[in-house]
Parts: C-alpha cells; structure tokens; sequence
C-alpha cells in the first residue's frame, strides 16, 4: 500500500513566496509521494519557477510532476524544470520515474498531454497546417507516453497528466470548451499500455472522479476541484507494507 | 448608414477575457466572467490576494464604465480532504 497525495494547478507566481510550503507541512506524515498535475506557474517565467522550487525544496517525500499549458507560456519551460529538478524534483515529459516507496517500486509515466476532445466531438489532422499540428501534438504526446508505460518495469504504475484524457472528469466545465482540456488520445494509450490509476489537473471547474473506457481511476486533482491543499489517494492494497 | 450601436455586451465580455488570459498582470483563463444588471461579476479561484486585486484592475480598465463585482476565491487552505482507496 502506497499513499499517494496529489494536486494540480498551483500556479505559483513572485506573490507566492511563503505561501506555498506551509500547505505541504505534515505531508510526510500523510503520504509518501507527491504528484503536482502541471500548471505549477502562472505565465511559466524563470522567476515563478524559482519561487516555486524554493517552496517545495523543502518537502521531505518524492515530488513528481509534469509541466501544464500556463508553464509554456513564456517558451521558458525548460529552464523551469531546470529550477525544479535542481531542488530533486522529478518532472516527467514523455517519461517515466521509479521510485522506492518502503520496498515497493511505484512507477510515475507523465506528459503534460494536450486537447483535441473526445470521441464524436473531437478535432482531426485534417486542413490548415495548424490544425494538423495541434493534433499532431496531442497524438505524439500519448504515443510518448504509452512507450514510457510500456517500458515501465514497477509493482503499482499510475500517470500523471495536466490535460484531461476522458471527459467525466471535466463535468461542471462549458462543453464547448471540453476540446481544450483534453483528448480521449491520452487515455486509449494509457488504456492500451495499463495502469493502475491516472492523475490530471487542468479543468479547475470539474469533476474529481472518473475511469477511462478501459477501467483505469481517473482523478482530476486541480486545486479547486478537490477543494484541499492536495488530496490523498491509497493505492496497492496488497503490495508492500500496510501503512 | 452603417450601425453605430453600442458595443454588444458579447464582445465586452469577449475582450475582458481575452485581456485577463494574455495581460502579465493576471493570466487567468479559468475565472468567470459575467455582465448582468449592467455590473460585471468575476467568480472562481485565483492564486494570491494580490492576483485578486490585479484581476480587479485589468477588467477595469478594458471596462471602466462598468462597475465590477469582485468575488474571486482564494485556494483551499492547508489541510487535505479524506483519504480515498483506489483498489486495483
């Protein structure tokens, strides 16, 4: 059993010194690993980024995330995770993590994923280059990450996303906006790769709990959704040491 | 003769968000936005007072004939909610 706490959407700016650590305070107490579903900055500038890694340097457990939408904002993501990566957090783009949870291999696949919506509503690589390319991107990103699943050798595998990959969990939002928050791509891939449950932020007005159409958990973790500093989720009943 | 109506409250609207999401002062893309009453009503959850303050500013000035409703949230405090089991 591993105990999972995980949250979206920080959107840490310069304003955000001192305000971040104190919500992490008793976290080792309550989980074992953090997961941050993208969005950790608000116009993703290097400034915010360091704001942000000073914050968290200080937590005493794993943190793994991935970038959101707000973190490209500036074409300074790299150097963000550069900063994040630098105070020991895993930031995970196409990838994959490991870590050892007291003896049990918990495996972290991310992407920041991307739009395009969902089956019978969804956009095509059909016409303007644009076109092509916002859906190009989505469908390179959930290949990215079904490879990372399917190299992933670990007991309880979960994903971490910041777009959304099925629509439940974005109940609450404007349905004409659902094409910008997600794309059913991510959760085929991770649906043909396998998981034990998924984590995304991104839709600040939806809904926590769903399961793709292949019976994986799907929690949307955005800050306003779960209505917590973070949430905690227990996963592997079975696996390694009770806790 | 062409039309020389007042702006559709539609298209105020429209450029408030628009300002909201790309001016470095706020960039907020989640927040709602309605125009009832001849006020403007601004809802949802920003990061930091200062972040409520400077949304409050932005608005203003893309509508400063409008008087503006500010009841922007900030996050969730410390504490996490119940855990939850999610069996395999």
């Amino acid at each position: 059993m591993i105990r999972l706490a995980a949250v979206g959407d920080l959107h840490a700016g310069v304003d955000s010194i001192g305000k971040i650590a104190p919500r992490f305070e008793d976290l080792p107490e309550r989980a074992d690993v953090l997961l941050l579903a993208g969005d950790l900055t608000r116009l993703g500038e290097p400034e915010e980024g360091k704001v942000l890694a000073e914050e968290l340097r200080s937590i005493e457990i794993p943190v793994v995330t991935v970038l959101g939408n707000h973190d490209y904002h500036s074409g300074r993501q790299d150097d963000i995770r550069g900063m994040l990566e630098d105070v020991g957090v895993h930031v995970l783009e196409g990838e994959a993590a490991v870590l050892d949870v007291g003896g049990v291999r918990l495996g972290v696949a991310g992407t920041k994923g991307f739009g395009g919506g969902f089956p019978g509503a969804s956009a095509t690589a059909f016409g303007e280059d644009v076109m092509k390319a916002f859906v190009g991107h989505t469908e390179d990103v959930s290949e990215r990450l079904e490879q990372a699943l399917r190299e992933l050798k670990a007991e309880l595998r979960v994903v971490l996303l910041h777009y959304a990959p099925i629509e439940a969990t974005l109940s609450g939002e404007r349905l004409e906006i659902y094409p910008f928050l997600g794309s059913y791509l991510l959760a085929e891939a991770i649906d043909r790769a396998g998981a034990d449950a998924v984590f995304h932020g991104h839709a600040h007005r939806g809904t926590e709990k769903g399961v793709t159409p292949g019976g994986i958990h799907v929690r949307n973790v955005a800050e306003t959704v779960i209505g917590h500093a973070y949430q905690v989720y227990r996963l592997g009943n079975g696996v390694g040491p009770e806790r | 003769m062409s039309k020389t109506a007042e702006e559709p409250q539609e298209y105020l609207l429209g450029r408030i968000q628009q300002a909201l999401a790309t001016d470095d002062r706020t960039g907020e893309l989640e927040l709602d936005v309605r125009i009832a009453g001849g006020r403007i009503f601004l809802t949802g959850t920003v990061a930091t007072a200062e972040r409520r303050d400077a949304v409050q500013v932005v608005v203003r000035e893309v509508a400063p004939d409008l008087e503006v409703v500010n009841e922007l949230s900030l996050p969730p405090a410390g504490a996490p909610g119940a855990e939850e089991d999610l069996p395999s």
